[in-house]
């Protein structure tokens, strides 16, 4: 099921936002406007800002600089209302352990004030949603830290908020309890929930959101994930031919329109384009014309971590371990 | 302040400390012993009468007591001595339930999801220092009433005019609170600081100290507190204690927990 295309209403907006402790920027400058039933992914290496502009978007800490809303609802001026309108998945679940499951959720339905029966209502549905009802009366600390985190997900969405902020769902998981965290996720996603997602694991980002914004110190840059590896020459086509192209036929499959270029890497012709699929069948009807026996066409596209590192100015490697044996 | 969040967070306060076994044996343990201790030691005492030297220096600040046979005045001048010990109780067990409360949340890190809420740190504060601060001042009051009805059963109307006088009602019911409301202040500022409950009560346990110097002075006979000595200190403990609870608001800020408490 595709999830739904995201509405042209904001959920949430920032303008200039930043935050400041004592003398040094945790971040600043972050603009953007997030629609509703969309889902954005923050993405940036440890200590890049991700959690500060979580709290700054969920009114826990007020910004040094810069505006945010929620809902309309001003970080700053009205955070107690701004608190009402999100949910949050915390770094760490955060459960209180002598309590059960239920008792959990209970404690937070009257934090925000829902009524007994609604409370009720929403704990079964939850419980149910992420497979915990059978354990409704347990402790949260017989949970394993999937199921942690998943009840820590129920918590961030028992009062029905507007934006949900999941604040690196998966670290610290093993793979079983963060395939389970992403299932849970993708659910919500699917149920066209607004959703900010802070984390540092790319293939989780580029799975799970509609943009992703770059944070390190400030935003970035922020876009699909499509229009990132697009924007950085991503995309193209790679065609294995029985015997490497001559330079005829790379010049003539360089004048095909929608073609960027050309080149010969390791025997195998890669063609760059915006849109490879589309000039695929151009490309082929060129080189078999000019006698070539094309032995496989694959459109590939350029990882999100060659996109990550490209925005993040890193070149992974370069200080290497190797470097100071 | 909206009750109803108090009240929800002092529930849960309540709920996750009577789980808590350890905590709940260092609340219930000492009351019994405080109770029985007092009535085996005047019962040994009662028998025998002061020295003539401590005898002259009670009566010297207890006039009222003139009338008591010997074995009275000994047991009166022993059972005194336990007084302070209902102080204790509002002292330690707020002290106990709040070290384990904050530092308990600083550890599972519970508390940012409570702040997310739209919860004020006013009630989030209030719901813990009375869930805190309730529990030691009833078990000093219970322990009192146990004591009181002890006392007048087996030593008759000399104790429990003794017991019931205006110096204990002024320590237990005035006194009492403004102990157990500083401890609950002193247990906020200290577990703002330190990550280990054990650390935390040993630093709060200052707050007793000025009690056992109590129980010292009343001891030795050199200081007997009257009703109105133990209201003037209730003055004093409060008024230092309020200036604490600024301290105690003020390290309990939302930005500060998020940001400083580690």
């Amino acid at each position: 099921m595709e999830p739904p295309s995201a509405s042209t209403e904001l959920a949430l907006t920032a303008d200039g936002l930043g935050r400041a402790f004592d003398d040094r920027w945790a971040v600043r400058g972050v603009s953007l406007a997030v629609h509703r039933g969309e889902v954005v992914g923050l993405l940036g290496p440890n200590g890049a800002g991700k959690t500060t502009t979580v709290r700054l978007l969920t009114a826990l800490i007020r910004p040094t600089e810069g505006t945010a809303t929620v809902d309309g609802f001003d970080v700053h001026a009205e955070p107690e209302s701004v608190r009402t309108r999100v949910g949050i998945l915390t770094e760490t679940p955060g459960l209180y352990d002598k309590l059960s499951a239920t008792a959990n959720l209970d404690f937070f339905g009257r934090l925000y004030g829902l009524a007994a029966d609604v409370r009720a209502e929403r704990i079964e549905r939850y419980l149910r949603l992420f497979s915990l009802w059978d354990r409704r009366d347990d402790l949260a600390a017989t949970f394993s830290k999937g199921m942690k985190q998943k009840l820590a997900i129920a918590r961030a969405l028992l009062h029905d908020p507007s934006v949900v902020f999941l604040d690196e769902p998966t670290a610290a998981l093993d793979p079983e309890a963060a395939f389970i965290v992403r299932e849970a996720i993708e659910t919500l996603r699917r149920a066209g929930r607004t959703i900010v997602l802070a984390t540092h694991n790319l293939d989780e980002a580029d799975r799970l959101c509609d943009r992703i914004a770059f944070i390190r110190g400030g935003l970035l840059r922020i876009d699909s994930p499509a229009a990132l590896r697009g924007a950085l020459g991503g995309h193209r086509l790679s065609v294995r031919l029985r015997e490497a192209p001559s330079i005829d036929q790379v010049g003539a499959v360089r004048r095909i329109a929608g073609v960027r270029g050309a080149e010969t890497v390791d025997g195998i012709l890669q063609v760059g384009a915006d849109e490879p699929e589309r000039v695929a069948p151009d490309v082929i009807r060129t080189l078999v014309t000019s006698g070539a026996a094309i032995v496989e066409v694959v459109p590939e596209q350029a990882s999100l971590e060659r996109v990550y590192f490209e925005i993040m100015g890193v070149r992974p490697g370069a200080d290497s371990l190797e470097d100071h044996v | 302040m909206r009750r109803s969040i108090v009240w929800t967070v002092l529930q849960r306060e309540w709920f996750e400390t009577v789980r808590n076994r350890l905590l709940m044996s260092t609340i219930l343990l000492p009351p019994i012993l405080l109770t029985v201790a007092p009535v085996v030691l005047t019962a040994a005492v009662g028998a025998s009468a002061l020295p003539p030297e401590l005898e002259q220096q009670v009566l010297a600040q207890r006039p009222e007591w003139a009338s008591f046979t010997p074995g009275e005045l000994a047991g009166a001048f022993a059972v005194q001595q336990f007084l302070v010990f209902f102080l204790l109780m509002p002292a330690y067990i707020p002290l106990s339930i709040a070290t384990f409360s904050i530092i308990g949340e600083k550890q599972a890190r519970s508390l940012e999801p409570v702040l997310a809420a739209p919860i004020r740190t006013s009630e989030l504060l209030a719901g813990k220092a009375v869930a805190a601060l309730v529990p030691g001042l009833l078990a000093g009051w219970l322990t009192y009433g146990i004591f009181v009805a002890l006392a007048s059963l087996l030593y008759g109307p000399a104790l429990f005019g003794v017991v019931t006088d205006p110096s204990w009602l002024a320590g237990v019911f005035l006194l009492g609170p403004a102990v157990g409301l500083s401890s609950v202040v002193t247990g906020v500022i200290v577990s703002a600081r330190v990550n280990d409950p054990r650390v935390a009560q040993q630093i709060g346990g200052v707050v007793i100290v000025p009690v056992i110097a109590l129980v010292l002075l009343q001891a030795t006979g050199t200081l007997l507190v009257g009703p109105v000595g133990y209201t003037l200190l209730a003055i004093i403990v409060l008024v230092v204690s309020l200036v604490g609870l600024r301290i105690g608001v003020r390290l309990f800020d939302r930005e500060a927990i998020l940001t400083r408490w580690r």
